[in-house]
């Protein structure tokens, strides 16, 4: 049975990371690789929403994939290794979000259009992209943080509070005004 | 959902970010060549596993009862096993050890944090006070892993890193609830006698 929620809890996928971090844990090196293959692109996908650029995205995944490899041997098969993975994951943005804090981050519209390809999004327009990514940092790191894990990730409160270790309620408050910031955005567009 | 999530606008920017972004092999490559000169972990033995998985521990009143009168008996000792251990402590000990919070230590932990452009890391915890100048961390040579080795009382503890006056949370480590001030803390368990 495959349930696919938000593209990123599937449960056949389940089994075959547990199969492969055995796989890990008994010298085969390359087995690895199927897991950076499966959780590559959606971990990119959070990652460049979250820091708005490619370069800091690919720090952040180099790290995050290189931390999850060292650690295999404290991964418990009783957690999805989907949910552990992110774990590290949104550490590692907020770590070089933090770095990045301290030198000026210009976001430009070549860069934008090198992260959406229009062979992959036919119908895909580069402008709304690099509008939607400057939306997003306009958010407050952690409101973005939220509003990415519940409404892109499309995972529950629960999930969310697991991961980043905030309660729920905090959570949702920032999904909140995350949201109340962007129709606040709106009103002032179409007030303009 | 609040009328805001629902709010046409809001769904528009959410379903939009949704998209996929293109990534290359290149890069998938690259954590893969990584990973190649890393060590190999291995998996650890079930039984140590099992001593670290979370238990559900039933006692009648009287063994509780007689479990706490020996928890009593074996913290008399602890204490004065640690009070006779600090009168022999050596002058020389290091600036750490001197803090008055650290006056008697069950574990020494070393804290690393992998920061190549920062200027200034230190570690901040409740075992300095918070203070972010009391315990400063080290550049490795030709690096940007920075590290300190503290000594720690058994228990929980809470710290956090300061980049460049900035906070930041151990991206290894798990995280403890919102401290309400806007900072990420990390958690550390430390066990009587371990060491990292």
């Amino acid at each position: 049975m495959t349930l696919a929620r938000g593209g990123w809890v599937i449960a056949k996928d389940m089994s075959d990371d547990a199969a492969d971090v055995q796989r890990v844990l008994a010298g085969d090196v390359d087995a690895y690789a199927a897991l950076v293959g499966r959780y590559y692109d959606r971990c990119a996908r959070f990652a460049v929403r979250m820091l708005g650029s490619r370069d800091d995205a690919e720090d952040a995944l180099q790290a995050t994939f290189i931390r999850a490899y060292r650690a295999l041997d404290r991964y418990q098969e009783r957690d999805r290794f989907s949910a552990w993975l992110y774990r590290i994951l949104v550490n590692q943005c907020r770590s070089v979000a933090t770095r990045r804090s301290h030198r000026e981050r210009v976001f430009v519209r070549e860069e934008a259009l090198l992260l959406n390809a229009p062979d992959r999004t036919p119908n895909w327009s580069g402008e709304d992209e690099e509008l939607v990514q400057r939306v997003l940092n306009e958010l407050d790191p952690l409101l973005r943080e939220a509003f990415l894990l519940k409404h892109i990730e499309e995972m529950s409160y629960e999930e969310m509070s697991a991961l980043t270790g905030v309660g729920v309620s905090a959570l949702k408050m920032r999904v909140k005004r995350a949201c109340d910031r962007l129709r606040e955005r709106w009103e002032r567009i179409k007030n303009d | 959902m609040t009328d805001s999530e629902q709010h046409p606008y809001v769904e528009w920017i959410a379903r939009e970010a949704r998209r996929p972004v293109v990534t290359s092999q290149a890069a998938r490559d690259r954590v893969m060549a990584s990973v190649r000169n890393e060590p190999r972990p291995q998996a650890r033995p079930r039984l140590w596993h099992r001593a670290l998985e979370p238990r559900a521990l039933r006692r009648s009143p009287a063994g509780s009862a007689l479990i706490a009168a020996g928890l009593i008996g074996i913290g008399v000792i602890a204490g004065v096993v640690a009070s006779h251990r600090d009168a022999r402590a050596p002058a020389g000990l290091s600036r750490v050890a001197r803090a008055p919070q650290l006056a008697v230590s069950d574990s020494i932990v070393k804290f690393v944090f992998v920061a190549p452009q920062a200027a200034k890391v230190s570690v901040v915890g409740d075992f300095n006070g918070w203070d972010s100048t009391k315990t400063p961390m080290v550049r490795a040579s030709n690096s940007g892993v920075w590290t300190v080795t503290v000594p720690l009382t058994a228990g929980r503890h809470l710290y956090s890193f300061v980049v460049d006056g900035s906070w930041s949370a151990d991206p290894t480590a798990p995280l403890a609830p919102d401290d309400g001030f806007g900072h990420e803390n990390s958690v550390k368990l430390v066990r009587r006698g371990s060491a990292l």
